[in-house]
């Protein structure tokens, strides 16, 4: 991960982080904030409803005490009372309407007239029961102010606010019961916050026939109780609070509901606000990162390019102005420098190994013709000195140093030729080759010089892997190889010892083996194998395992050595199955 | 109670004549305005009513601008048209003479052929035959009482002339129908003479309470009252007139209410139903209590009204199940007589431990387990008023009673088909009503009586005092 997007990660997972903890720690202190104005909201209009309550429970009192000081009541208390004598017919017929009429006049929903032995005399509310008796007005006449009551009516039932008054005339009383329906009208004059809403129990239908149960819960227990409903519109509280009649039963049950759409706004406006901040933090977090990048991670990244391509080889890179200051110039500088230094000690280095080859090369080359120019020194001595012979001896010295000096010449032909071929090596001809095929052809070659009669016996271990794959090469030169390095081997071993061969596949490539129990490499030795013209033998070249490196590179393989003193040593080759 | 409501029925009328005697001389002139509680949609005569509220404003409309062959009133049967009849082949034939120099209202005279043409539009299964003087009438079965038939509204004779509206020989004419405002004017050469208002303006299809108020406020003179508001008009210091209690309410179970498990319950209800508390408080005294479908007052018999036992009515539908205990009792949304009446049978049978209750639909509603009618009796004799009722009952409610009512029927037999009919308590009479008006104070009546046998107030005797100088 590059320090640009760890930086860009780092700040907008801070910010983000940040925002969704602001937001939740809001929404949480929102909710709570909301939750307790929610409770004193519901306290006060709870209390609000019940000073209603008690101002309209007033109203109807008053009311019924202006009917029942009506004159229409008057007679009809007197004619309830001249009843007595059995006219209870007339009495009926004669004021039927009269609580109808009263009740209009008052702004009452009910109103009963009813005779002391409890006679429905009039009735606002179901005319046609006149001649029945009340249910409740005659054990409630004594009630001084208003109370629930269930009202029974032609079709339904309701709840009113209701009250009694009596009135006596000639000798025998009548009362006045009556009020006003509990309902929604009487609901709707509370003031109701925004979000909040009350309703009786009777009227919850639909969705919020679900808190049939807390309704229920309330009527039994009679205490206040809370619940919670899933509306479409959204989670809804209710407050329960029961409403009780004269005789303590619960009547209905008043239903204060708060919404919660203020709370889930005000909490949806944080979250989009959390998400716009967010959103925001994160496209800042991409702008710091982009440009602490171009003032930190671009010089950077630009030095760490320099620096793969000096491990590629390429010394002479040079970072330039990276367009950074402090450590990173110095950085830059530095790096620099030291492709500058690389570059000079290289270039030393082979000004140095190539002052160093060409010594090499010229004591190589002295040695090699030092030895047969000797003899051919010697041969031109002879001659000179034959002069002075004979013609016969003269012959012989002639004919014997002519013999010196031709072969003294094929051996200078010789060595120049070898030479020229190691300067003229040519490019390998690629096709399918069998390893195995090709080192079981170099072993059978010097099989015999291994077992030679008069030298100390070196023992021939072959193992090849008969499912190794044909490799694209170069089979002429492969064997020369394997022949340089069996040739190496068998010269590593004057004493004897054993001579080991092995092929084996590894990843995708063919490994050959070839090992020896001789005395084993030095160090330096071993620095300098491949170098050419560099050898152990008293009769080597030192082109034969230059000339192998410089195989297995052209068919992009590696070669590499293990050895260890007094105990052997064994070339490694391994050759790709599909050079590319 | 009979006596009760009779006596409320006399007290009015002397009240009315009282204050005519005291009005002096009866003046010509002047529109009287009136309301009625339904519209008519036809000035045709011959049309149908489409309810009980129409057929009241026709009668209250047209029988003064169309007459009939004959009428009835309170001494019987009476020539009106025609002059004289006779009937000939065993009743199958009967010859009417018409009556000479009635003028029509566009001033030309009645003659027989404009009797024939009329009556052929109503009957054309009748063979009828204009003569010079006379309508000679052959009918495919014989029938004694053509001449009462005759006497129906349905048979006043109308005569499609030019003019939009069909022309009558009434004491007024249709001037204009426009929606729901009639207006009538006075008819010069009615052959009974000339009505002493010059027209009449009626404003149809008013709901029946504002009547009241109207009358009040002195911008009607007459309009219908609801019997329930009898005494408040009393009280308000307005006159009134009823006629005799005609109209009867009658409760009708439903097929599916008939049948002999329900018995029980139509029993306890029929016996918990206090009649007399419904005449005498809701309906004012403007009713008798109905125990049978003929007005005591038409029949003449006068069976006991059976007494309200609610504990035998309680015990009755007490082991009853729930289901067969709950009624609905459907009454038409357009009358608040009916819903009051309903409510207080309503009462009455819940107290006697029923389910009752009462539906008004204006739209579709469950079905109804009972049905209470207020049914408008035309006819005035007992036979053909209980064959008029069966009628309107329908035969799927008459016919399983074994009940054969028909006109012509002996007393007795009409007595007989009554029990009959009553016997299941599929049929429950309730009251019998009578038409109230309300009457301004302008207003005088100058004949024997201010209400018709039919019902309506009587129009063409309607005089209209001048307006108190202030």
């Amino acid at each position: 991960m590059s320090l640009r997007t760890r930086l860009f990660a780092l700040i907008g997972g801070t910010v983000a982080v940040t925002v969704v903890l602001v937001t939740w720690t809001v929404s949480s202190s929102a909710h709570d904030a909301f939750a307790a104005l929610d409770a004193q909201r519901t306290a006060a209009l709870v209390a609000e409803f019940r000073r209603e309550f008690a101002r309209e429970g007033e109203a109807v009192v008053a009311r019924l005490d202006r009917i029942a000081s009506s004159d229409t009541v008057l007679r009809v208390a007197m004619d309830v009372a001249a009843d007595a004598r059995g006219r209870r017919a007339s009495t009926f017929a004669e004021h039927v309407n009269d609580a109808a009429t009263l009740a209009a006049a008052q702004g009452l929903d009910f109103l009963d007239i009813v005779a002391d032995d409890g006679t429905i005399v009039s009735s606002a509310e179901w005319p046609a029961r006149f001649g029945y008796r009340h249910p409740w007005a005659v054990a409630a006449a004594s009630a001084s102010g208003a109370f629930l009551q269930s009202i029974e009516l032609p079709r339904d039932g309701a709840i009113g606010l209701v009250g009694v008054r009596t009135v006596v005339a000639g000798g025998r009383p009548v009362h006045v019961a009556g009020g006003r329906r509990l309902d929604q009208q009487l609901l709707r004059s509370l003031p109701l916050p925004p979000g909040m809403r009350a309703l009786l129990s009777r009227d919850a239908s639909g969705e919020l026939a679900a808190l049939s149960p807390l309704v229920a819960r309330v009527r039994q227990t009679r205490v206040e109780s809370t619940g919670a409903v899933d509306l479409t519109a959204g989670r809804e509280t209710f407050t329960a609070i029961p409403l009780a009649g004269r005789n303590g039963a619960v009547l209905d049950v008043l239903l204060v509901g708060s919404s919660g759409r203020e709370e889930a706004a005000l909490v949806s406006r944080i979250r989009w606000s959390g998400l716009l901040f967010g959103g925001l933090g994160v496209l800042f977090g991409f702008a710091v990162s982009y440009a602490v990048a171009s003032r930190v991670t671009r010089p950077v990244e630009r030095l760490a390019e320099a620096a793969n391509e000096v491990a590629a080889g390429r010394w002479d890179v040079s970072v330039g102005d990276v367009g950074a200051s402090g450590e990173i110039e110095q950085l830059a500088r530095a790096f620099d420098t030291m492709t500058r230094q690389l570059v000079d000690q290289r270039e030393r280095l082979i000004q140095a190994e190539r002052v160093a080859a060409w010594r090499e090369l010229a004591r190589r080359l002295a040695h090699e013709l030092k030895n047969p120019l000797f003899p051919l020194r010697i041969a031109v001595d002879n001659l000179r000195r034959a002069k002075a012979l004979s013609g016969a001896e003269f012959d012989e010295v002639f004919e014997e140093s002519l013999a010196t000096l031709t072969t003294g010449l094929a051996n200078l032909n010789t060595v120049i030729a070898r030479f020229s071929d190691f300067s003229k090596m040519p490019a390998p001809q690629f096709a399918d080759v069998s390893i195995n095929a090709i080192v079981a052809q170099a072993v059978q070659l010097f099989r015999a010089q291994a077992d030679a009669p008069g030298r100390p016996a070196i023992g021939v271990a072959v193992s090849f892997d008969e499912s190794l794959p044909p490799v694209r090469g170069d089979a002429e030169q492969l064997g020369r190889a394997a022949q340089n390095l069996l040739l190496n081997a068998i010269d590593a071993m004057p004493s004897g010892g054993e001579l080991a061969v092995r092929t084996s596949r590894v990843d995708g490539a063919v490994r050959i083996d070839v090992s020896d129990t001789g005395v084993g490499l030095t160090a330096e030795e071993r620095s300098r194998l491949f170098t050419p013209y560099y050898t152990t033998k008293q009769h080597g070249t030192g082109l034969g395992l230059a000339i192998v490196q410089a195989t297995v590179a052209d068919h992009n393989g590696r070669i590499w050595v293990e050895s260890e003193q007094g105990r052997g040593t064994t070339f490694h080759i391994e050759l790709p199955i599909n050079p590319q | 109670m009979k006596r009760f409501a009779s006596a409320s029925l006399a007290i009015a009328s002397a009240c009315l004549f009282a204050a005519s005697a005291g009005a002096g001389r009866a003046r010509y002139g002047g529109t009287l305005h009136v309301r009625t509680a339904a519209a008519i949609a036809s000035t045709d005569p011959a049309s149908r009513a489409a309810d009980t509220a129409e057929r009241r404003a026709r009668e209250q409309t047209l029988a003064f601008v169309f007459e009939t062959l004959t009428s009835i009133d309170h001494a019987g049967l009476r020539p009106a048209l025609a002059t004289s009849w006779q009937s000939a082949s065993g009743d199958a034939r009967w010859r009417f003479r018409i009556r000479s120099g009635v003028r029509l209202h566009d001033g030309s005279i009645l003659q027989p052929w404009h009797v024939e043409t009329a009556l052929r539009r109503v009957e054309p299964d009748w063979k009828i035959a204009a003569g010079a003087e006379e309508v000679t009438i052959d009918l495919p079965a014989p029938q004694a009482d053509l001449p009462w038939t005759l006497a129906r509204r349905q048979f006043a004779i109308a005569v499609q002339g030019g003019a939009r509206d069909p022309l009558g020989t009434g004491p007024f004419r249709i001037d204009r129908l426009d929606g729901r405002r009639l207006t009538l004017r006075a008819h010069d050469g009615c052959w009974t003479g000339r009505p002493f208002v010059d027209a009449i303006d009626v404003d149809m299809g008013q709901p029946i309470a504002d009547g009241v108020a109207a009358l009040e406020r002195g911008r009607v003179d007459v309009a219908p009252a609801p019997q329930t508001d009898l005494r408040r008009l009393t009280q308000r210091g307005l006159r009134t007139i009823a006629s005799q209690p005609r109209d009867v309410f009658v409760l009708v179970f439903e097929p599916h209410r008939t049948e002999g498990g329900d018995a029980p319950v139509r029993r306890a209800l029929a016996a918990a139903i206090d009649r007399s508390a419904i005449c005498t408080v809701l309906l004012q005294s403007a009713c008798d209590p109905a125990p049978t479908l003929v007005p005591r007052w038409l029949s003449g018999y006068a069976p006991l009204m059976p007494s309200v036992d609610r504990a035998a009515a309680r015990a009755a539908a007490a082991p009853l199940p729930a289901a067969r205990r709950a009624l609905t009792i459907r009454v038409e949304p357009t009358d608040p007589i009916a819903r009051a009446v309903a409510d207080r049978i309503a009462v009455d049978g819940r107290e006697t431990g029923l389910a009752v209750t009462v539906q008004a639909p204006t739209g579709l509603a469950p079905r109804p387990d009972a049905r209470l009618l207020h049914l408008a009796v035309e006819e005035m004799t007992a036979d053909r008023v209980l064959a008029e009722i069966a009628t309107a009952l329908g035969a799927r409610v008459v016919a399983p009673s074994g009940a054969a009512p028909a006109p012509g029927l002996p007393l007795d037999a009409v007595y007989r088909a009554e029990r009959a009919l009553l016997a299941s308590d599929v049929v429950v009479p309730i009251v019998h009503v009578a038409s109230v008006y309300g009457i301004g104070e302008r207003v005088e009546f100058a004949g024997p009586s201010a209400v018709l046998p039919s019902g309506a107030w009587d129009a063409a005797n309607v005089w209209l005092r001048p307006e108190r100088q202030p």
